[in-house]
């Protein structure tokens, strides 16, 4: 804790020296609130808004929580199929790179046209964000499995569904929870962009409104809580990855 | 019982030819040593025993029953320790037989675990143990296998010197308790010696079985045999035969 504590100082002070060079750059040039609103004025927002935009923060946590464990589940299942399939790997490897080659931006809209107004447009969105990274994470991670460990298993006498079990799932998961940490912080972004279009509710819904009719203050107090749950869900997976991966040699 | 024979076994690798012509026995309870120079197919042999792969010619069985080809039927320690390393040691040494029988004995393997000079470690993971210690883990998951007959595939060639003899003292105490059929892979004569009945000595590439020599140490060994002066003819006359002399 303590070389924690003496380790985190840097950036913690280079954050503070920057907020004080905006809000110092702010007052001094007289930039309009509207083109660019100080830290304080955000942090002020921040504070006495958040009843009207505390309904909008629980939404977006929900669609991101509900997207996020679609999303990682269907990346997890892919990533299974992919390795446990032969030749499925080499077939849909391209079609999965070509499936993040196609900016959300444009397919959002899309998709709103086929599915609607509901949340299954905004599900499929956040899902094309997450599952990609946890998939090919989780690939690499049956791919690399020791050779050494798994030559054993077939001694041993192993059939191929115990070497998945016993052995290339768990091999996988330091690789898988890699995967997840960055959808994680990848799914509080596309629950924001599936907000932006057809929605009534969401933290994206806010930012679309607040920078229509000039809020600047309110876009910076969006940003400032997707920043926050992006770490907030990084924080909780790290931990999740310290509780279920006890046996790593630090 | 485990009475493993091998008949006439063939293999090749495209032009490559491995093995030539091998047959040999281990008979029940028995501690055969197959030396060879490096290169001599003994890993091959040990993968057709093992039925990862098939030979192109002759047949393996065990207790009189045909097992070519068939995965399962021998209990087998590698040359690197090959644990898992998100396993306890206890849950290691119970994974030879939670694959082939499909459950586990954690009383026995505890016993064993203590006996083995292990107490203390029953959940200490892979990478907080010694090189030897690991060794020794690996050897009780094989010995803990319902299998009849273990294959070790050179177990102690990647420890130093010290360490190798007190394994090899101990691999003996252990297997005085629990007489089971060995099959062990070495290229160190005196390993060979040390601890086996009967040594099977492997030609060069195609092999075939050059030499068998009963060895005529009684058990239980003692490690001053290692200097007495029929250790050193016999490990003269293996080491000639490898040589090709």
């Amino acid at each position: 804790m303590r070389k924690k504590l003496l380790k985190g100082w840097r950036p913690v002070l280079v954050l503070i020296l920057f907020m004080l060079c905006w809000e110092f750059i702010c007052s001094s040039f007289n930039v309009p609130k509207w083109l660019l609103p100080a830290p304080s004025i955000i942090l002020q927002e921040a504070i006495t808004g958040w009843s009207d935009y505390a309904h909008h923060l629980v939404s977006t946590i929900q669609l991101t929580i509900l997207g996020f464990l679609v999303g990682s589940s269907v990346g997890i299942l892919v990533a299974v199929c992919l390795h446990l399939i032969p030749g499925m790997r080499e077939a849909f490897y391209p079609i999965l790179i070509i499936s993040q080659n196609i900016p959300i931006i444009i397919l959002a809209p899309l998709l709103v046209i086929w599915f609607g107004f509901g949340i299954l447009p905004k599900i499929i969105v956040i899902i094309l964000v997450c599952f990609f990274p946890i998939t090919i994470a989780t690939l690499d991670g049956f791919r690399q499995t020791s050779d050494e460990l798994k030559h054993y298993m077939q001694m041993a006498g192993a059939n191929k569904q115990q070497i998945f079990l016993k052995l290339e799932w768990p091999y996988a998961l330091p690789s898988l929870f890699s995967g997840l940490k960055i959808s994680a912080t990848y799914s509080v972004m596309g629950a924001v962009i599936s907000e932006w279009l057809g929605s009534s509710e969401g933290i994206g819904y806010y930012m679309t409104l607040a920078s229509s009719s000039f809020r600047t203050d309110r876009v910076f107090v969006a940003i400032l809580f997707i920043v926050i749950l992006s770490l907030l869900f990084f924080l909780l997976l790290t931990y999740l990855e310290q509780k279920v991966i006890r046996w790593k040699a630090d | 019982m485990g009475k493993l024979e091998i008949e006439r076994i063939q293999k090749s690798y495209g032009d490559n030819q491995v093995l030539a012509n091998i047959s040999f026995t281990v008979q029940d309870g028995e501690f055969v040593a197959i030396v060879g120079p490096s290169g001599s197919g003994k890993s091959t042999l040990f993968r057709l025993i093992g039925g990862i792969s098939k030979p192109d010619a002759g047949a393996i069985s065990l207790n009189h029953k045909d097992i070519t080809g068939l995965r399962g039927f021998i209990s087998y320690m590698p040359q690197a320790s090959s644990l898992l390393p998100w396993r306890t040691v206890l849950k290691n040494v119970m994974l030879g037989k939670e694959i082939v029988a499909g459950k586990t004995n954690e009383e026995q393997a505890l016993e064993m675990i203590a006996r083995a000079g292990l107490a203390g470690y029953e959940h200490a993971y892979p990478h907080q143990l010694s090189g030897g210690m690991k060794q020794r883990v690996s050897f009780l998951r094989s010995i803990l296998s319902p299998q009849p007959i273990i294959c070790l595939d050179e177990p102690f060639s990647a420890l130093d010197e010290w360490t190798r003899l007190e394994m090899q003292k101990w691999l003996l105490s252990i297997w005085q308790q629990y007489q089971r059929s060995i099959l062990f892979v070495t290229h160190h004569i005196e390993e060979a010696l040390f601890l086996a009945d009967r040594i099977i000595v492997l030609s060069e590439k195609p092999a075939i079985v050059k030499k068998e020599v009963s060895i005529p140490f009684e058990r239980p060994r003692s490690e001053d045999i290692v200097l007495s002066k029929v250790f050193l003819e016999y490990k003269k006359m293996i080491y000639h035969e490898l040589r090709g002399s």
